[in-house]
């Protein structure tokens, strides 16, 4: 018999410090789990496609259905105005489409995603993290498919590509973090509060309106692009659509004369401001999601 | 010293809530409320429907050590496994497991309906911890002792119950783990996968790694542990070899089931062996019994139980009562009784017990003591659990084949 009894003090309760926590998730949970975060995204993707008709063209369905409904709202406000639709109008509507279909797509999976597995979340341990993480890379698969296309689809369209075209793996990447930061945030939530699912729901659903899909901010002249561009997938959009179809550089600011007076329809700032909430919003979820996970089997 | 695999439990308290939790934010806006002003309870302290589910609890297990936990239903078992396994998080003191755990717990938990068995292994084995190649080295050895390979590209949710469980454990027993956590998942697929499925657990927990097993099968604990913790209500009751603490998670099982009443007329004192330790199988054991007769009692609510119990699976090897064996209790006043029991049964360690049962509730009123009874292999030959006393002789055979004798 060993001596079973112990009678040491108690260990002192680890202090949280915030670059513990961060070393931690990335070093012994991601790094360690990084095949899990693979298995489960293929899991994802392949669940996607196993008994789907439409197979890949699933990709580029919900992103096309965007450009239509944004080319319908545009020829409106062009016949109201006594104007027509310009073609790189639409390339600038599918060019913010495919973004924001991801970002629906991922958080739609990613809400549902810790309470969807159930049985693994009160059975068997593994950082957490891996399951909204997951349901976002395998968005990333489809929006990959999706991009590819409205890469080929452009020149089609009458649009150049130019040198500002290497903005896109920066807002690309940000835009990730974005997603990835509101997956985990809203997934650890929803373990926690199951109403919190209801009301992403009608965000997805009416987000679109109080983003720059359908339209540019500058069309709200100096005061509402500015409100505009305070959702913080606004700078990142409208900065995807400047440099792939405008051919802007994000560095130099663009203003434009309007009836109201002079409108910033971009500033670096604005870049500036989208790229501090990807990499704090994400930082700020990650580490939430991290100190609430020990609670999450006893809640589910 | 610490890079030895082990488990460690250290002063470990564990609180839950009886009731509903906050399941939506309107619920939680009060209580933040009440939070923020102070009255909220402390982390430490009990509030209203809390309780504790694991008191205190401290252990180690080393290299080469298994821990059997037994207790009732409710005891917290369950809860320890899950604090090992890290998917709860103590409220008071430590748990650590150095090394890769490997646990044996609700194995299919992982399987999604949709995706193939081969996809299915991947998947599991990745959420079980393993590497990709890890898995692809093994995979073969895990679809054969599965016994599944004709329906391994076949959807999971064609799958039997059965071969579900099957290639569930399967994965979870070819992890190679550094120490191993099994639950009661010893009962899967049908009687010959059962067997197997025992024979590759006994295989882990022999290999000289870490174990801690909890389950309801006492003969598995017995069987498979070097250690044994009986938990009661969150707190370790008795902690010492297996047998002893089976031993005492029975005698407890007796207890609350006879505390209920004292309406027989029957006491008992004491309860002894007379022969010497251990006892050879096959050979005879005297015991001697005291006890006291109420006055004004009939036969019949004199008449007690003797029963034979096997300490290490718990199950009666024998019962029956004294007047069955002859010897009736005078009408009043305290009495001595010799017993002898023959132990025609298998090796192992034994307990007489006494009992007075009731026909009417089907309960024992009366608990006796008991004695724990060694016995060791003995002149009788035979395996399995009791002596049959066998006779057996040839009656016919081919002729030719006594030719040479004739």
């Amino acid at each position: 018999m060993t001596d079973l009894v112990l009678t040491r003090d108690l260990p002192a309760p680890r202090r949280h410090s915030l670059w513990s926590d961060l070393r931690q998730i990335a070093v012994d949970e991601l790094w360690k789990y990084r095949e899990l975060l693979y298995e489960l995204t293929l899991r994802d993707v392949r669940i996607r496609y196993k008994q789907a008709v439409m197979g890949f063209a699933w990709a580029i369905l919900m992103p096309a259905l965007i450009v239509a409904a944004g080319t319908l709202v545009r020829f409106a406000m062009a016949y109201m105005g006594g104007g027509h639709v310009a073609r790189d109008v639409i390339a600038g509507m599918a060019v913010k489409a495919l973004p924001w279909a991801f970002f629906v797509g991922a958080i739609g999976f990613a809400t549902t995603s810790l309470t969807g597995n159930l049985p693994l979340v009160s059975k068997i341990y593994f950082p957490r993290e891996v399951l909204p993480l997951s349901a976002t890379f395998a968005q990333s698969f489809d929006s990959t498919i999706g991009a590819v296309t409205v890469g080929i689809a452009l020149p089609l369209l009458g649009i150049h590509y130019g040198l500002a075209v290497l903005w896109v793996p920066l807002l690309a990447a940000l835009i990730f973090c974005v997603t990835a930061g509101a997956a985990l945030f809203l997934g650890c939530a929803n373990l926690f509060f199951r109403d919190v699912k209801y009301i992403v729901q009608v965000m997805l659903t009416f987000g679109i309106f109080f983003t720059p899909v359908f339209f540019e901010p500058r069309m709200f002249g100096p005061l509402g692009a500015r409100l505009m561009m305070l959702n913080p997938l606004a700078p990142l959009l409208e900065g995807l659509r400047l440099s792939v179809v405008e051919g802007h550089n994000l560095l130099q600011p663009l203003v434009i004369a309007g009836k109201k007076g002079a409108v910033v329809a971009w500033s670096p700032w604005y870049l500036a401001y989208g790229a501090a909430w990807a990499v704090l919003g994400l930082l700020v979820s990650v580490v939430v999601f991290h100190r609430t996970e020990g609670k999450f089997a006893e809640y589910v | 010293m610490t890079g030895a695999p082990r488990i460690q439990f250290e002063q470990v308290w564990k609180k839950f809530a009886r009731g509903e939790l906050h399941d939506s934010l309107r619920d939680l806006v009060p209580a933040a409320v009440r939070r923020l002003a102070g009255r909220g309870p402390a982390r430490d302290e009990l509030s209203g429907e809390e309780f504790w589910a694991v008191r205190d609890v401290s252990f180690e297990v080393r290299p080469g050590e298994a821990l059997g936990i037994l207790g009732p239903n409710g005891a917290g078992k369950s809860t320890i496994l899950k604090l090992l396994t890290r998917i709860l998080v103590p409220t008071r003191g430590r748990c650590a497991i150095t090394g890769r755990a490997g646990a044996l717990i609700e194995v299919a938990a992982g399987f999604h309906p949709d995706l193939t068995g081969r996809e299915n292994v991947f998947l599991q084995g990745a959420i079980l911890g393993m590497k990709r190649s890890e898995i692809k080295t093994r995979f073969d050895e895990i679809v054969s002792f599965a016994e599944i390979d004709a329906f391994i590209d076949t959807p999971v949710k064609r799958y039997s119950n059965g071969m579900n469980a099957r290639l569930g454990f399967a994965i979870a027993a070819h992890i190679s783990p550094d120490v191993l956590v099994i639950d009661e998942v010893l009962s899967v697929g049908d009687m010959r996968f059962q067997q197997k499925a025992f024979d590759r657990i006994q295989e882990l927990c022999t290999s000289g790694i870490p174990v801690v097993l909890v389950s309801h099968q006492l003969e598995r604990i017995a069987s498979l542990c070097t250690h044994a913790l009986l938990l009661e209500r969150g707190r370790i009751a008795k902690r010492g070899t297996p047998t002893e603490c089976i031993e005492a998670y029975l005698e407890s099982a007796r207890n609350s089931e006879s505390a209920a009443s004292h309406t027989s007329a029957l006491t008992f004192d004491a309860l002894s062996l007379e022969s010497e330790l251990p006892v050879r199988s096959g050979e005879r054991a005297q015991f001697r019994l005291s006890g006291d007769v109420r006055p004004a009692s009939d036969a019949a609510s004199r008449d007690f139980s003797l029963r034979v119990r096997a300490l290490s699976t718990g199950r009666l090897v024998f019962s029956a009562s004294a007047a069955d064996c002859g010897a009736s209790l005078p009408a009043r006043g305290p009495f001595e009784m010799d017993v002898e029991l023959q132990f025609n049964v298998a090796p192992g360690v034994y307990s007489l017990e006494l009992a007075v049962w009731d026909a009417e509730t089907r309960r024992d009123v009366v608990a006796g003591p008991g004695v724990t009874v060694q016995v060791e292999a003995g002149a009788l030959t035979f395996s399995g659990t009791s002596h049959l006393l066998p006779r057996a002789r040839v009656v016919a055979a081919p002729s030719t084949a006594a030719g040479g004798s004739r």
